[in-house]
């Protein structure tokens, strides 16, 4: 899903810059004000987890790629801000450290996936289990895929209309929502099964391992 | 000592960035892209191997749809094919080059927690993706046939039980050791 660098126009990338340093200053703080022998390993060993789960990356026509992302699994197992800055920081350290994904596309990666698919997935599963244990895990992981796989495409498919020149030829990526809702909803909606069974099973094997060993 | 060099080159990579995202004339990204080889100066066939490897099934995924889609209406795809590809090729580029000569522990270095917090995940994802490459490479060693799907998946599934395993306990032997080194001592 992650985006390639030279594709976002800088009016989509600056402000979704300016947005995501006050979520991760906000982020940052609820963290250290919780600092302890225990937050940053866990912090640091999810993020490492979430790396791991991204890094079968298959890539899109509509220019992306599908890959399980375990976000859903980190929100309903260890809170939303925890899933937002491990993902986050596996874009950062994708993008400087492992050269994958882009700089300039980092910020509208970790809304998309970080915020709005931990979101989804944190929400759905607190909405829905009243009813269904499983169905909810499934339904968060499933959602949380859509709706951040949703988001990318929009950003994507807007940059014609935000950045072309004088004779409407676009100066960034060049199609149109038309094009990519379709070409990244597709596949996500069948990536998202994946994904709903890694939230499902991956939830019920942490926390049968947290009892039993912590 | 290295830390200023380093936080230098990480502002001037951000403002090269933004530069580049600012420029629309394929002719200044082309003299841009002569001038990021030219600092790469040995390093610049590796880089510019490793940065066209990184963009090339994107850029022609896209490309060619492209090509496809507005030959069709008869209008010239070419030119803007040719920006974006010269600045797709130009950001990875600079990615690639200040990757080649930053060290980013020090470069973020301005905060403690930022610092160790890279630091960490970074030695656990290296560790993960070893792991992760073995894993892979003991399905194919061990199966006589090319494995089925149903055998990548259950390959996939004890490799995740592992992971989450696994991370719970490095947690565990992570905190022991940043306590025992009195990280978080007053």
């Amino acid at each position: 899903m992650h985006i390639p660098d030279g594709f976002l126009s800088p009016q989509t990338w600056v402000p979704a810059y300016a947005i995501c340093a006050g979520l991760w200053y906000v982020g940052g703080r609820r963290l250290k004000a919780s600092l302890d022998e225990d937050t940053l390993p866990h912090l640091a060993v999810f993020t490492a987890l979430s790396f791991v789960l991204m890094m079968a990356a298959l890539p899109l026509p509509g220019g992306s790629t599908v890959h399980a992302a375990g976000i859903a699994l980190l929100a309903v197992t260890f809170g939303v801000w925890t899933a937002f800055l491990a993902v986050s920081l596996v874009l950062v350290m994708q993008a400087l450290l492992f050269g994958d994904g882009g700089i300039t596309t980092l910020p509208v990666n970790a809304l998309a996936m970080g915020l709005a698919g931990s979101l989804t997935g944190y929400w759905t599963w607190r909405l829905a289990r009243r009813w269904n244990e499983a169905a909810a895990l499934f339904a968060a992981g499933w959602l949380s895929v859509m709706v951040a796989a949703g988001l990318v495409a929009m950003v994507l498919g807007l940059q014609p209309a935000i950045a072309h020149d004088n004779e409407g030829r676009p100066l960034f990526f060049p199609f149109g929502p038309a094009i990519t809702l379709p070409a990244i909803l597709i596949p996500h909606a069948l990536v998202g099964i994946g994904e709903g069974l890694l939230t499902l099973l991956g939830h019920h094997y942490l926390t049968r391992l947290r009892n039993k060993h912590f | 000592m290295r830390r200023r060099p380093d936080r230098l080159l990480l502002a001037l990579y951000a403002l090269a960035v933004l530069l580049v995202s600012l420029l629309h004339d394929p002719v200044w990204l082309a003299a841009l892209l002569l001038l990021a080889l030219a600092l790469a100066g040995r390093d610049a066939a590796r880089l510019l191997r490793r940065s066209l490897k990184a963009i090339l099934v994107f850029n022609l995924a896209i490309g060619g749809g492209y090509a496809i889609l507005v030959g069709l209406t008869g209008r010239d795809p070419w030119p803007t094919l040719l920006l974006i590809n010269l600045r797709v090729l130009l950001l990875t580029f600079m990615t690639f080059l200040f990757m080649a000569r930053a060290n980013l522990f020090n470069a973020l270095g301005f905060s403690r927690t930022l610092s160790y917090l890279i630091g960490l995940a970074y030695s656990q994802a290296l560790a993960f993706r070893r792991a992760h490459d073995d894993f892979h490479l003991a399905l194919l060693s061990r199966s006589p046939h090319p494995p089925t799907l149903m055998d990548r998946y259950r390959a996939s599934a004890a490799a995740a039980s592992w992971f989450m395993e696994k991370s719970l306990h490095s947690t565990r032997d992570t905190a022991q050791a940043l306590r025992s080194r009195g990280l978080f001592d007053a």
